[in-house]
């Protein structure tokens, strides 16, 4: 099911959060939604949702705008940043979401089995839900919305406020648990990594306004604008009265032969053992550069000259 | 001591033989104050949620209304209510005074604010986003409401606990307001009182027993509702 | 946030309006309106049980519903002044006086009388029983007595009033002189817990005889008559007055069949009958030979 928005706009307080003229979502497509802190990511996920109601234009999920009646809302299953859940146990609060979406005893119980199992929630599913740990909590939150296998899921930061090595089993989970139970998938992130592991599709949201969609590959080689470059991960250096974005791992030593080059000042080199990494600045931009074993390790304060493989001539 | 024991001795006897009279006032208790703490119930809670959950100019004033409402002196409340139910009154036309729903109306007034408190108070200890949850997972208006008053359960059973608890044992907007008529307005509050002033001791002590055993059964079967735990 | 709660607050609004209207469907269906009757009077009345026994076969053969308010005399005449109250049965002739004057009080009628005896304890330690009339004795109690007041505005307390101003006393200045504010029973049982002496009406005091060793030590003299009269509020300046139902009260009560139930009232459980009937008697030939 897609989903589609038109001429979208909504505020609070008089404030201007989201002003997005067309978006769309394709069925079947897993998208990451990514922006900073503040961008309406959350909002965004909330209208599509039916949580709110756009000032002027309209979602529709499927064709049918979600705001308009429960069953309108049941096609969107919403996993919110922070979980809520009832006084009950886990498993009772997946039964209850499902008898909301008027599955059958069987077919709960059935559910419930597969997706604890998948979620890794299986131990703690009779343990009252507020009682959960973060990392569990936020599994079974996933687990709730996955339950639900609504044409569409949203997942509102689904990593955060989790140790690492949680973040990181649940980040090599995940993919494969969208594959199993999910349509479409809408997720928020602040996070690359998590939008590039996880998504075939992405939109850059920054300060209410789409600036690039896509699928994640094309959105990641044409950045659209100096900001959203920088928030993939591009390191910005200025030529003359224009910029670079330069990809990771794209500086090289010496000249380059054609490549633009640049005046690096080292700040210092760090020896990795299978190789040296070397910190320094280029014009006051922070870059890193990767070089060879056995190579001359320049001194703290030295400058060395640089090219860069890969860039991108941006505004 | 003695006198304690005669009361008990008595209240057995007067339960045991049936007493046509002592039946009518403790029916009579239960049904009017029973009838006033649904009713309050009805026009509190729905009002502690709004205040719970609503922004608006004002909220604080009202919650302090509120508040002080809890604390107001039944018998302050059973003045005024008789001052307008009275013959001479605004409302005499409506001959209400003296009669059981006169003493309902004054019981809903005093046990409305302990609703409406304690409702709200249950209420705000929800998680903040718990109607958004219920929205999204497709709740309608009623599953929503059915559902947090589920949640709030603890804060609404204390609620019907206090309200009832408190015009159960309560005398004077009673005897002011019903007039502790024999027969139609006496209950047990009243009669206690009735018989305290004609020196019948261990039948009034009767009575308060009696009052005692019957707030604790509600209390109790109240109780047993809410510490009922969900699996 | 959620447009909830005014949704709620509605809600609530709604559950309002319908509590009310309940109550008041509920009030229309059972208020017998015209009739019924409130009628004012005092504890001690009332707790004689005269008018539990007349009552009933009023209300049966009649139709109207006499809702019996108890309170001190001087609460039953302002009731009246109110008029919170459709007829009032009162014994305080005194003071009756003052709201006949008013135009508040009309059609009074005399009903009965009975008298108050001074009680105390057995061994009379003050002498009251020798006293030649009753200024006297209580001249005696308060040289020597304890004594407990009723202290509610009931006739019983003007009655003692009454008395220590007729003996030049100022109540305030006798040491032992307490007031209970309540009832006469309870203020008999206070008495009896400080074997003082006290003003009880003759029909409480043997209602609760049996209960109390305080004993009646001084009676007869013509001004403790207690005399009841009976009126109607008037309903010239009160409109909303049930005037047939108190009609039709004050009309019994003077009937020859409730004169006659009046002066047996109390004989079968007591010994003696609390109350001497006087309907159509002449106010002055109330009480002119009290014979126990």
């Amino acid at each position: 099911m897609d989903v589609v928005l038109n001429d979208v706009r909504f505020g609070r307080n008089g404030r201007t959060v989201l002003d997005i003229p067309a978006l769309s979502f394709a069925g079947g497509t897993t998208t990451a939604v990514f922006g900073p802190n503040g961008a309406g990511k959350t909002t965004l996920l909330r209208l599509i949702a039916g949580l709110e109601q756009p000032k002027t234009g309209e979602v529709r999920v499927g064709g049918v705008e979600p705001g308009r009646n429960p069953a309108a809302r049941r096609r969107v299953a919403f996993a919110f940043q922070e979980a809520v859940f009832l006084g009950r146990s886990v498993r009772r609060n997946l039964d209850f979401a499902l008898r909301l979406h008027g599955i059958d005893q069987s077919e709960r119980r059935a559910r419930i089995h597969d997706v604890a199992d998948e979620c890794g929630i299986g131990p703690v599913l009779e343990r009252p839900a507020r009682r959960l740990s973060t990392g569990e909590a936020q599994r079974a939150n996933l687990a709730r919305a996955l339950v639900l296998r609504a044409p569409v899921t949203l997942l509102d930061e689904p990593l955060a406020g989790i140790d690492r090595v949680a973040r990181a089993q649940l980040l090599e989970d995940l993919p494969r648990l969208l594959a199993t139970f999910a349509a479409t998938t809408i997720l928020v992130t602040h996070d690359r990594e998590e939008a590039f592991r996880l998504a075939d599709h992405m939109v850059i949201l920054i300060d209410g306004a789409v600036r690039t969609a896509g699928p994640t590959g094309e959105v990641y080689r044409r950045p659209s604008d100096r900001q959203t470059a920088a928030m993939l991960g591009y390191t910005l250096l200025r030529l003359g009265d224009s910029w670079l974005a330069v990809p990771p791992g794209a500086l090289g030593l010496g000249g380059g032969g054609g490549c633009p080059e640049f005046t690096l000042l080292v700040e210092r080199a760090v020896d990795m053992g299978s190789h040296f990494h070397l910190l320094g600045t280029i014009g006051g931009v922070k870059v890193d550069l990767r070089l060879a074993a056995g190579a001359p390790l320049p001194a703290p304060g030295a400058t060395i000259r640089v090219h860069a493989q890969f860039h991108i001539h941006m505004r | 001591m003695s006198d304690l024991a005669r009361g008990m001795a008595e209240a057995a006897r007067l339960l045991l033989s049936g007493d046509r009279e002592l039946y009518g006032i403790i029916l009579r208790s239960l049904m009017i104050s029973g009838l006033a703490t649904l009713l309050a119930m009805g026009v509190g809670v729905p009002l502690g949620y709004g205040l719970a959950r609503g922004r608006f100019p004002g909220r604080t004033l009202v919650l302090g209304a509120v508040n002080t409402g809890m604390g107001m002196p039944p018998v302050v409340v059973g003045l005024v209510v008789w001052l307008l139910l009275t013959r001479s009154g605004p409302l005499g036309s409506l001959d209400l005074v003296y009669t059981k729903q006169a003493m309902v109306a004054a019981q809903l007034l005093i046990a409305t604010p302990l609703v409406v408190g304690f409702t709200a108070a249950s209420i705000q200890a929800l998680p903040v986003q718990l109607p958004d949850l219920l929205r999204s997972l497709g709740a309608g208006r009623a599953q929503t409401l059915w559902t947090i008053s589920r949640e709030a359960r603890l804060g609404l059973l204390a609620a019907v606990m206090a309200g009832f608890g408190a015009i159960i044992s309560e005398v004077g907007a009673s005897m002011t307001v019903g007039g502790n008529l024999r027969g139609s307005t006496r209950v047990l509050t009243t009669a206690i009182v009735t018989e305290t002033s004609r020196g019948n001791l261990p039948l009034a002590l009767a009575l308060g027993l009696m009052l005692l055993v019957l707030s604790f059964a509600v209390n109790l079967l109240l109780t047993v509702l809410q510490q009922r735990r969900v699996g | 946030m959620t447009p909830r709660p005014a949704a709620f607050s509605v809600l609530s609004a709604l559950s309002a309006l319908s509590a009310l209207s309940v109550l008041s469907v509920f009030s229309v269906l059972s208020a017998q309106a015209a009739g019924d009757m409130i009628l004012a009077t005092t504890t001690s009345t009332q707790d004689s049980g005269l008018l539990d026994s007349l009552l009933p076969p009023f209300q049966a053969a009649r139709g109207v519903h006499v809702k019996v308010i108890a309170v001190g005399t001087a609460a039953a005449l302002e009731m009246a002044r109110r008029g919170d109250a459709d007829a009032v049965l009162v014994h305080s002739p005194e003071d009756e006086r003052q709201y006949v004057e008013s135009g508040d009080l009309v059609r009074g009628r005399l009903i009965m009388h009975n008298d108050f005896l001074i009680v105390g304890p057995a061994g009379d330690p003050a002498g009251v029983g020798s006293a030649p009339d009753a200024v006297e004795a209580v001249r005696r109690i308060a040289r020597a007595g304890a004594f407990v007041a009723r202290g509610d505005g009931s006739g019983t307390e003007k009655k003692e009033l009454a008395l220590w101003k007729a003996a030049g006393i100022d109540p305030r200045t006798i040491a032992k002189r307490e007031e209970t504010g309540q009832g006469m029973g309870a203020t008999l049982f206070v008495a009896e817990q400080r074997q003082g002496y006290t003003l009880a009406d003759r029909a409480t005091y043997l209602a609760l005889r049996e209960r109390l060793t305080v004993v009646p030590l001084f009676e007869g003299d013509p001004v403790l008559l207690n005399v009841y009269h009976a009126y109607l509020v008037n309903p010239a300046k009160h409109p909303g007055v049930h005037l047939e139902a108190a009609r039709a009260f004050l009309d019994f009560l003077v009937a020859p069949e409730t004169q006659r139930l009046i002066g047996e009232f109390g004989r079968a459980r007591l010994g003696q009958p609390l109350f001497v009937a006087d309907a159509g008697k002449a106010e002055s030939e109330v009480g002119r030979a009290v014979e126990r």
